[in-house]
């Protein structure tokens, strides 16, 4: 069943163009992560859905209703904001009931809803505290409690996680997903965060400059990413970038030279470059291999940098002509993830590999070439 | 450290500093030592001159049981409370209310209108003493209560709305939109989230507002003339008419007219200074 329907929403802002053609069908249960850039308009979309901000154009609806016109107390949400927004001069109790006293409800009622808000969240003994008494942990609970009492159709979360140290947000991130798979209900779920779109969500929005750039589930996005954008946004450290020109096309195969002369021979491309074509390729750092003679692609770099995670290992290599582009360091070095701890000393030479059937090649445009790559169904 | 403690000083340096504190505060406290004193003076005692020594007698009861028994100021300080309390009141009553939409609501003309708010407490009464009392006497106010609380409320209202407005705007603006996520109205909002949240702004805002009223001479004397209605402050010039040269009396009522601003300032000191420094100081 539907639950949450966006058609054709648009937001302008004086001059500024937020929201552009958003279309998207949330089905009843669904957990949906919107991720972008900071200015992408994930926050203002959530705000749209909770009827804070108006939309200038477009239709929303919950449950099958139109709601563009109605008040947020009327929609059937209820938001957890990044502040928590918890009223301070109020106890946790009074916190989580407010909405239903607003409503005039029974105080036994109001009482069994906070109840039970509290024991699914527990928070039965904080509830004669005042919110400057807790924890931010705490804190973020009570604001997820006040939600759940108003027992709403769909939650809104904004960013509810970045006020957190980073234990904590790993800790409140499986909550949250348990909570969840608990209440079964819809939630919309705003991040900058990559890590928590991809662990907490069925499906994942990701928005740039306010439109819509892939709508999928997390393992379908960061496989076949639709374009150069998610590619780039989703998975850290970030996919390594080459500027390169189709050279030659026979058949379904292509051709890539890329700057420092190295060539890469892509299959099934079938109508899609042509010869003289300006094209991205992308690889995976964790699809770059190290000193592997049976890589099929390899080229030679000396490494600039190398970080020690503990079960991981992450190298920058500097490859001398080929250069890597919009990499995060701002450098031109390619990143490769290694699965184990090996020693690298900055200046030492190391050969990089990979198989052309992991990477991806772009259009000028942005478009995806390559054909999708299989994903483990989950 | 900054600034650096006074006992690290020079000598001399501390002397003149210590020097120059004791001179101005007796500057400051000197007449109102004289006051003092003399409100306990003897009637003859200030007859004869003696106005800045000390009392050679000390009448205190006589001569503050005298300021109600032989003046009205009994009357007056009636007046003065049915004035300076529903003026406050309605202050503080509007300022919230004007504070909070300008602060929260962007519609047409707001910036205008807070302008016009502000802008307000710049014109010099003065200017107003005419066109205002001519107004009061064509609407029939003239001389009586109503006067006095209605330009009060209308007067003090434009500096408590900046007041109100800045204190109100500082509150964070997700708790207005949990709020109206969690469905409560605008009324509900202002009753249940910034009532609870701005009481150290009005008490702040109810001192000021209770001090400048009670203390007004000015509105006194040009919005009001009988007995039945004047105010402490003109009541007090008054007393000046009748007792040509009863010090003694003028000063005990002078004192007693102090009074309740004081102790308004000390029950309220605590919510007053937090309110005062509440903007600069997140809590």
């Amino acid at each position: 069943m539907t639950s949450v329907e966006l058609i054709n929403i648009e937001k302008h802002y004086g001059g500024f163009h937020a929201l552009k053609d958003v279309n998207l069908t949330i089905a009843e249960g669904e957990f949906v992560v919107m991720v972008g850039p900071s200015g992408c308009g994930k926050s203002t979309l959530l705000k749209t859905i909770a009827g804070l901000e108006t939309t200038s154009a477009g239709t929303l609806r919950i449950k099958g209703r139109d709601v563009t016109r109605l008040e947020p107390g009327d929609r059937g949400i209820a938001m957890v904001f990044q502040s928590y927004a918890l009223y301070p001069h109020m106890t946790v109790a009074e916190n989580m009931g407010f909405g239903l006293r607003m409503a005039k409800r029974p105080k036994a009622e109001i009482e069994a809803a906070v109840a039970r808000a509290a024991k699914i969240l527990r928070l039965e003994e904080q509830l004669e505290k005042k919110p400057k008494q807790l924890s931010g942990g705490q804190r973020q609970r009570v604001a997820i409690g006040r939600a759940i009492t108003r027992s709403p159709d769909v939650f809104l979360f904004d960013e509810p996680l970045s006020n957190l140290d980073a234990a904590l947000r790993t800790q409140m991130r499986v909550e949250l997903s348990t909570l969840h798979a608990e209440l079964g209900s819809t939630m919309i779920y705003v991040t900058h965060d990559q890590v928590e779109a991809m662990t907490m969500a069925s499906r994942i929005v990701v928005l740039n400059r306010g439109s819509i750039e892939q709508v999928g589930a997390p393992l379908e996005l960061y496989n076949n990413p639709d374009n150069v954008f998610v590619a780039g946004f989703l998975g850290a450290p970030r996919m390594n970038f080459v500027a390169g020109q189709v050279t030659e096309v026979s058949g379904s195969s292509a051709r890539v030279v890329c700057a420092g002369g190295l060539e890469v021979g892509f299959e099934a491309l079938v109508g899609k470059v042509s010869v003289g074509e300006a094209v991205t390729l992308g690889i995976r750092p964790e699809r770059l291999r190290l000193d592997d003679a049976a890589a099929r692609i390899r080229f030679t770099g000396s490494v600039r940098l190398t970080e020690y995670l503990g079960r991981e290992t992450i190298v920058y290599v500097d490859a001398g002509p080929l250069v890597t582009t919009g990499s995060d360091s701002g450098t031109n070095v390619f990143t490769v993830q290694i699965a184990d701890v090996r020693p690298f000393h900055n200046g030492s030479v190391v050969s990089l590999g990979f198989d052309p059937a992991d990477a991806y090649l772009f259009a000028a445009d942005g478009r995806t070439l390559t054909p999708p790559k299989a994903v483990a169904k989950i | 450290m900054y600034p650096r403690p006074l006992a690290d000083d020079a000598p001399v340096r501390r002397f003149a500093y210590a020097s120059m504190v004791v001179l101005i505060l007796a500057l400051w406290l000197v007449p109102l030592m004289a006051v003092m004193t003399t409100s306990l003076r003897s009637f003859e005692e200030v007859m004869a001159g003696n106005y800045w020594g000390w009392p050679k007698s000390f009448n205190f009861i006589e001569n503050y049981m005298a300021v109600f028994t032989q003046t009205a100021m009994a009357r007056y300080f009636l007046n003065s409370l049915i004035v300076t309390l529903p003026s406050v009141v309605g202050v503080l009553v509007l300022s919230t209310l004007t504070g909070y939409v300008l602060s929260r609501y962007r519609f047409r003309g707001a910036n205008l209108m807070f302008a016009l708010f502000v802008g307000g407490n710049f014109l010099p009464a003065q200017i107003m003493m005419i066109p205002v009392r001519d107004l009061m006497v064509s609407i029939g106010l003239y001389d009586t209560y109503y006067a006095l609380i209605v330009f009060h409320v209308a007067f003090q209202t434009g500096f408590a709305t900046l007041f109100m407005r800045n204190f109100i705007a500082a509150l964070p603006d997700e708790l207005f939109q949990a709020a109206r996520a969690e469905g409560a109205s605008p009324w509900q909002t202002l009753r249940h989230v910034v009532l609870p949240l701005i009481r150290p702004a009005l008490a702040a805002l109810a001192i000021l507002t209770f001090t400048f009223v009670w203390n007004d001479y000015f509105w006194a004397i040009v919005l009001t003339q009988s007995d039945a209605v004047k105010p402490v402050t003109a009541g007090l010039n008054n007393l000046r008419g009748e007792w040509v040269s009863a010090w003694n009396l003028v000063a005990a009522a002078t004192i007693l007219v102090a009074i309740p601003p004081v102790v308004m300032f000390f029950l309220m000191q605590r919510h007053f200074i937090a309110g005062l420094t509440v903007g600069a100081v997140k809590g």
